[in-house]
């Protein structure tokens, strides 16, 4: 409650900033959202009576969370701009909660959770209060402190900035460092650089942080910092384009959000119809127009009158360009070759499968599954029933197409729609060939698929909802191993028979770009993200409430979302190859050495980022985005959801 | 009527061959209900579930994951910081009964068990409403594997006519009770391994079916 007129002056200010830890005056405040700002006060009419203070101000109005996720704000550094009380201050106070720290009270404080989270304490280890920066991160604001209070990283702990008293010795080592800066100005101390940063606030707060980081992290540490100077810190700023917020250096770069482009609505259309399907083709029988064709399906799927014959060339058992006699001696050749394979293990005897324990065990494992798949559709149901057989007899033939592979669970989920569909043996088997030829790497023996896929969808996020992805991350699901299930079938276990058609259809087309599931994904998890986020909810209330949105997913809505999200990834300014080896976009290389150390961290939840690792040609990223089979880090990082 | 002190969780895995009916047993447990037509389990699963021993309540959170092989790597991490943990088989499938030592094994490699603390086996030999002549183990086979291996803790079960489901998992927390008890006087009692838990089984095969009416 400031009585008198004084003089405010804002140094710094961020939004975006929610409350995570208050003291209990605070409660109400809690998790919402507000800005934080420094300002000095003069005190009028004592002009050299300047105190700085820290303030968190809830925001006047409920921040619409679609907008918020989407447009990330820059982070607002200096703003020039003197206003006094009387003025400007009610908003300071107005409706919204405030919560004032003093800078005297803060004794140490913690970053965590990649930047995104900063605690103070007060030396009593009870905290006064923590923030999570949902744009950006607080990089900038933790260069600021630096700069005000005179801290060092705590040996216990890398995470913990503490605040030296001013008659610690260490305190007087830092101010003799302090002075080898060799200002040239009145005083060595925050004031001046402070000025300096005012009037060239980029450049300049740069300059002087790196120096005072420098000497701080000096002596404290005694390690020996390379000085970089202002213009490569400066270019390495300029130049980053990952959009990412860097860390993990001593040198604490600060740099904004870029923002992603606007998100466009791209409404489902109606499915392709028998009349747009027939006239496409020749008098040969061959597709004239392939990509409009698979456009349309993209746009809409197909019709199910001519879902099954369009199938068949979605999944690669019809090639796009066959004829009619084409097809017709396919048709023939591909029958025959079916039924050669089925009889090669119809014909093992059981004394042979006794003998024969890979055969055996595998069999074992498909009549346990297809006794377990869609038993609910009337075509699967009942006892004995002969699509069950024929389910299993597919499956059993496809064993011995690629007896190496032979069958893993969640091949009879990929199965069953095709079979309800064809209703023809011959036709489901080389059509599920194809499907299998487009997933084959969720089954490898070793997960590495999988692995690859959760990886990806990570990374993903992180580009679309940098606030979920770190949200995720700080509680342990960076591994998205929750999502597992989506990725393995593609929504199989989600939706219903209706929309499983549909919805694999368009991801058949390939269009608009590869691993376009995941796109889904995406847009599930930012849509569900305020849930997800709710009550801090660690991995297994994650796990609980994604395993329980089956059933109850809005398919199309999901595509339509999907599509904005990759048109808003294609046109983003900042669109590193990462994420273009993932989506299949062509790769431009990779500028800077940082944006790569962060690419490369991003990728691998599930082996310690190796940052050494250079990359020399652009089309060697993909090799960057497939992780190691490590299958016992891949544990571990599971694992530390349960430590 | 509510009458708890504590409510402690605990955490529970189910362990076996794709197809004994971990699933089914968990949700017999749950929901009192069994799905004949239940999908396979793909990645993980759990549930939770309260239940009240000797004016207690104990939440136990179960795990279900997918018995194939190939999914070795994804399942295991879960069985960290378990407690109690159940080992099923099918009682007309040999091949899941013969790997119980298997899944045994790769429960005490993975489940990353604190220094002197046991984590409770139980073993559930489930399906037991098959016909006699689809039996393939007999649960003095069952009881003989146990003896073997140092595991007091065993019942048959079906999660199909719902017998002895409650009792499995009421004799599993019984099991980490008794565990936890000896832990806490630090290993003063070595030699009270009653056969408590067996003399129960008996008893609860005989008298307990149908009796799982939760809800
Ligand atoms: N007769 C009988 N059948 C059962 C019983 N419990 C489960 N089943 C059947 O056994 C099959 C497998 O059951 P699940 O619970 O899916 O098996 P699971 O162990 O979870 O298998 P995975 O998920 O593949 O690891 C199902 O078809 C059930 O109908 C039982 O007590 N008696
Ligand atoms: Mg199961």
């Amino acid at each position: 409650m400031e009585t008198e007129p004084d003089e405010y002056h804002d140094c710094f200010m961020q939004d975006g900033v929610l409350l995570k830890q208050a003291p209990s005056s605070h409660m109400t405040a809690l998790n919402t959202i507000g800005t934080l700002y420094i300002y000095e006060v003069t005190r009028s009419g004592e002009s050299c009576n300047k105190k700085l203070l820290l303030e968190w101000k809830q925001n006047d109005i409920t921040v619409d969370s679609d907008v918020q996720y989407q447009e990330w704000a820059v982070v607002n550094t200096v703003q020039k701009r003197i206003r006094t009380l009387s003025e400007n201050m009610p908003e300071h106070h107005n409706r919204s909660k405030s919560l004032k720290i003093n800078f005297d009270e803060i004794k140490s404080f913690k970053v965590c959770n990649k930047n995104r989270q900063l605690t103070f304490y007060d030396g009593t280890s009870e905290r006064i209060c923590g923030f999570l920066f949902q744009h950006g991160n607080c990089e900038h604001l933790v260069g600021m402190l630096k700069t005000i209070l005179k801290v060092g990283v705590s040996r216990r702990d890398k995470q913990i900035y503490v605040v030296y008293d001013s008659n610690s010795p260490e305190f007087q080592e830092l101010n003799r460092s302090f002075a080898a800066l060799n200002l040239k100005n009145e005083d060595n101390s925050f004031w001046h650089m402070f000025k300096h940063f005012k009037e060239n606030p980029y450049e300049g707060s740069l300059g002087a942080f790196a120096k005072v980081t420098n000497f701080v992290y000096r002596s404290v540490e005694g390690s020996d910092p390379d000085i970089l100077s202002r213009d490569e810190l400066y270019s390495s700023i300029t130049e980053l384009d990952d959009g990412v917020p860097h860390s993990g250096g001593e040198y604490e770069v600060i740099n904004a959000l870029p923002q992603l482009p606007r998100r466009k609505e791209f409404p489902r259309c109606n499915p392709l119809t028998e009349e747009q399907w027939r006239s496409q083709f020749n008098s040969l029988g061959q597709l004239e127009d392939v990509d409009s064709i698979k456009n349309l399906i993209f746009r809409g799927g197909v019709s199910p009158t001519i879902r099954k014959e369009v199938w068949k060339f979605l999944l690669d058992y019809f090639p796009w360009d066959s004829t009619d006699l084409d097809r017709q001696q396919l048709i023939n050749k591909k029958n025959e070759e079916y039924y050669v394979m089925k009889l090669q293990w119809k014909s093992i005897s059981q004394k042979q499968e006794d003998n024969f324990s890979d055969y055996a065990q595998r069999k074992c494992q498909v009549i346990k599954d297809v006794n377990r798949t869609d038993r609910t559709l009337e075509f699967y149901a009942g006892d004995n029933n002969i699509n069950i057989q024929t389910l299993g007899d597919i499956l059993m033939t496809y064993v011995m197409y690629n007896f190496d592979l032979g069958y893993v669970q969640g091949m009879s989920d990929l199965l069953s729609p095709i079979l309800w569909l064809m209703q023809d043996e011959n036709d489901s088997f080389w059509c599920f060939v194809g499907f299998m030829e487009k997933v084959m790497s969720n089954f490898d023996i070793d997960q590495a698929g999988m692995k690859e896929q959760l990886t990806q969808l990570r990374v993903l996020l992180s580009f679309i909802d940098p606030v979920l992805a770190n949200y995720l991350e700080k509680h342990d699901c960076g591994n998205m191993f929750f999502c597992f299930r989506w990725l393995l079938v593609w929504f199989k276990r989600e939706l219903n028979q209706d929309d499983i058609l549909r919805f694999w259809e368009v991801l058949w087309t390939g269009y608009p770009c590869h691993n376009f599931h995941l796109l889904v994904s995406v847009a599930i998890l930012e849509h569900e993200s305020e849930a997800l986020m709710e009550n801090d909810n660690g991995f297994t209330e994650i796990l609980k409430y994604i395993n329980e949105l089956s059933g109850k997913l809005n398919m199309e809505l999901m595509l339509n979302k999907a599509e904005g999200i990759y048109n808003q990834i294609k046109e983003a300014d900042h669109l590193t190859d990462s994420v273009r080896s993932i989506l299949g976009l062509p790769l431009i290389g990779t500028k800077n050495r940082g944006s790569e150390e962060q690419s490369s961290q991003q990728e691998s939840p599930f082996e310690s980022p190796d940052l050494s690792t250079p990359r020399t040609e652009p089309c060697c990223s993909v090799d960057n985005v497939r992780i190691s089979p490590d299958e016992i880090a891949f544990e571990k990082s599971i694992s530390s959801s349960f430590l | 009527m509510r009458s708890t002190t504590k409510n402690t969780l605990l955490k529970v895995v189910i362990l076996g061959d794709g197809g004994v009916g971990k699933s089914c047993l968990m949700n017999r447990f749950v929901s009192n209900q069994f799905d004949e037509h239940s999908f396979h389990t793909i990645g993980v699963e759990f549930l939770n579930k309260d239940i009240e021993i000797d004016g207690e309540t104990y939440t136990l959170q179960i795990w279900d994951t997918a018995g194939q092989e190939r999914f070795k790597t994804l399942r295991t991490p879960f069985y960290r910081g378990s407690d109690i943990c159940i080992l099923t088989y099918a009682v007309d499938d040999k091949t899941s009964f013969k790997n119980l030592d298997m899944w045994r094994k790769e429960f005490a490699n993975y489940a990353d068990v604190k220094e002197n603390n046991q984590v409770p086996f139980i073993v559930v030999g489930n399906k037991s409403d098959v016909p006699t002549e689809e039996r393939e183990v007999s649960p003095l086979e069952m009881e003989t594997w146990c003896n073997d291996n140092g595991i007091t803790s065993c019942i048959e079960t079906s999660a199909k006519s719902a017998s002895n489901v409650q009792e499995a998992f009421k004799m599993a927390v019984q099991h980490w009770l008794k565990l936890e008890s000896r832990a806490d006087k630090s290993e003063t009692v070595i030699n009270d391994t009653v056969d408590l838990s067996k003399k129960q089984t008996e008893n609860r095969t005989s008298c307990c079916i149908g009796s799982s009416d939760d809800k």
